[in-house]
Order: structure tokens, then sequence, then C-alpha cells
């Protein structure tokens, strides 16, 4: 068998889902933070492996696109690890069981 | 004989990466867990050099083995007396039916789709064709992405940064909490212990 396509999926696939099940499962945010951070390489890996064996006039944009994802994916976890400082800060916990302000 | 090599490559760096994530998932330890997550990178950097996209390659190791990761054991160490322990919430059960209905349909559609005839096409020179297409084609995203890191950087300083009163106030107070004679009741501070909780660690 040669290694294609389906198999580079497959590997997003797999790495998109252990990613969302640690962000929706872990108490700590910072573990949240690391869940998002899977799923968003899982997506990358995706379009990398779509602009290698997809159409070509897909193949730079594609590329581009990545760049443009990680990029985005900084500024994310750069606001949400200083938000978890806040809230440290003010309720010295960051376990997302017990930031329970807005509960009715 | 190279065949052999690429396959080689190929599953071995698959496996680094799922065996990173799922010892993030498995990990107690938070400061592991980050470990773990580099290694998952490294080996996503793998395969994006199998897929001969070595700009991309080099982008992953720099901004996630070397700047997110840091920021990340940072902030862990930032918060010293939250939780170290990479525990799961109640809701797990639910989460592990969701991502398992999640992976079967990706799966599902990943094997059904007749993707096509693979092209063998990888760009030769990408540094400078993404270059090129970033500053012609691309100049109105490139250019809301540079406000959008500077909004990031100055709001994730505005955020964190406390005035130099409230600074000497909480390291006065946390100082006292590490040597253990807080003058605070802990109660206000930590909310009892969560009945979920009770009930995983017993």
């Amino acid at each position: 068998m040669t290694i294609d396509l389906v198999e580079y999926l497959g590997v997003g696939a797999l790495l998109f889902s252990i990613g969302f099940y640690i962000a929706l499962s872990k108490k700590n945010a910072v573990g949240v933070l690391i869940g998002v951070e899977l799923m968003l390489n899982a997506v990358n890996l995706t379009l990398v492996a779509f602009s290698r064996f997809g159409s070509a006039e897909v193949a730079l944009s594609t590329q581009v696109f990545v760049v443009f994802i990680i990029a985005v994916a900084a500024a994310e976890v750069a606001v949400g690890l200083a938000l978890a400082l806040v809230v440290y800060r003010n309720r010295h916990t960051i376990s997302v069981d017990r930031t329970t302000l807005l509960k009715g | 004989m190279s065949d052999f090599g690429f396959h080689l490559a190929f599953w071995s760096l698959a496996a680094m990466t799922i065996g990173g994530a799922s010892m993030i998932m498995i990990s107690r330890n938070l400061i592991h867990a980050v470990i773990w997550l580099v290694i998952s990178m490294l080996g996503i950097a793998g395969l994006y050099l199998t897929l001969s996209a070595d700009f991309i390659a080099v982008v992953q190791v720099l901004i996630y083995v070397g700047a997110i990761s840091v920021l990340m054991l940072f902030a862990i160490m930032l918060t010293p007396r939250a939780e170290r322990d990479n525990s799961q919430t109640a809701v797990r059960t639910p989460a592990a039916i969701v991502v398992i209905l999640v992976l079967i349909s990706t799966m599902w559609v990943v094997v059904d789709t007749d993707w096509g005839p693979a092209r063998d096409g990888a760009l030769s020179e990408q540094a400078r064709l993404i270059g090129e297409s970033l500053i012609r084609h691309y100049i109105l995203p490139f250019e809301i992405g540079a406000i959008l890191l500077t909004a990031a950087l100055v709001g994730a300083i505005a955020l964190a940064r406390q005035d130099d009163e409230d600074a000497a106030i909480h390291a006065d107070s946390l100082q006292r909490e590490l040597d253990g004679e807080s003058d605070l009741d802990p109660a206000d501070v930590v909310d009892p212990p969560l009945a979920a909780d009770v009930e995983a660690n017993s």
C-alpha cells in the first residue's frame, strides 16, 4: 500500500478527536488550551495534505491559509493564557469546574 | 527502498503525533502534558516534511515547539497555587460519547469519499511563493493578521500586568500563603471541593 491522502486525513481526524476530547474534559484551563491547539494542528495537517495531493490551483493557497491559522492560534493562546492568569489572580484557581461566577 | 524509508518515516511520525496527544490525555501532571504536546508538535512538523511542506514545518517548530509551549509553561508556573493536576471534569463520559461520534463521522467521510487521482505535486521554492502571494494576492488578510497580532499582544499585556500597588499586595499575600500563614480564610479564596471531584478522587 502507498501512503496517500487518506492516511494523512486519518491521522488528522484522530488528532482532532483527541484534541476535542482534551478540550472538553480537562479541568485545568491550560489543559483546555492544549486541546484547542491540538485541534488547530489537526486542521493544519489536513490542509497541508490537501495542498500536496489535491488539485494544483489550491496547492499554494492552502499553505498560505495554514500560515494564517498559525498566526491566529498564536494570538489566541497568548490572550487565553493571559485570561487564565487574571482568573487565577482573582479566584486563586484556574479549574474550569470552579470558575462558576456566571452560574445562576 | 526509498519507499520503505518513506513508510517508516510516515508511520513512526504518525505514532509520535498520536502517541504524544494520547499521553496528554492520560498524564496526570500538567507540566508533563506540555512536554508531550511538544513531542506531538514535533511529530506534526515531521509529517509536514513528509508532505514536502518545508516552510510550514519550520514555522511549526519555531512557533509551536519554541514559543507556545514556553508560554504555556510560564502560565503554569505563574499560577502556583492552582492545581497542577491534569485531571478531568465530571462531563468526561458525555464528552467521550460526542468525541467518538465525531471521530466515526469524520473517519467515514475520509474513507468513503472518492478523493480522485492523487496528484504528486510538491511546490518548489515554497518560502518565495508564500511570501509573494502574501504581499500580492493576500495583502488585506496579511494586514488584518498583523493588526490582530498587535491587538492580541497589547491585550495580553494589559490583562496580565497588574498595578504596582496590587502587585505589592499580591506578592505579600502570596508569600504568606506559601509560608503557610495566610490571613485569608482558605474557604474564601478556594471553593470547597465539588462533589464530583471527591467522587473522582476516592
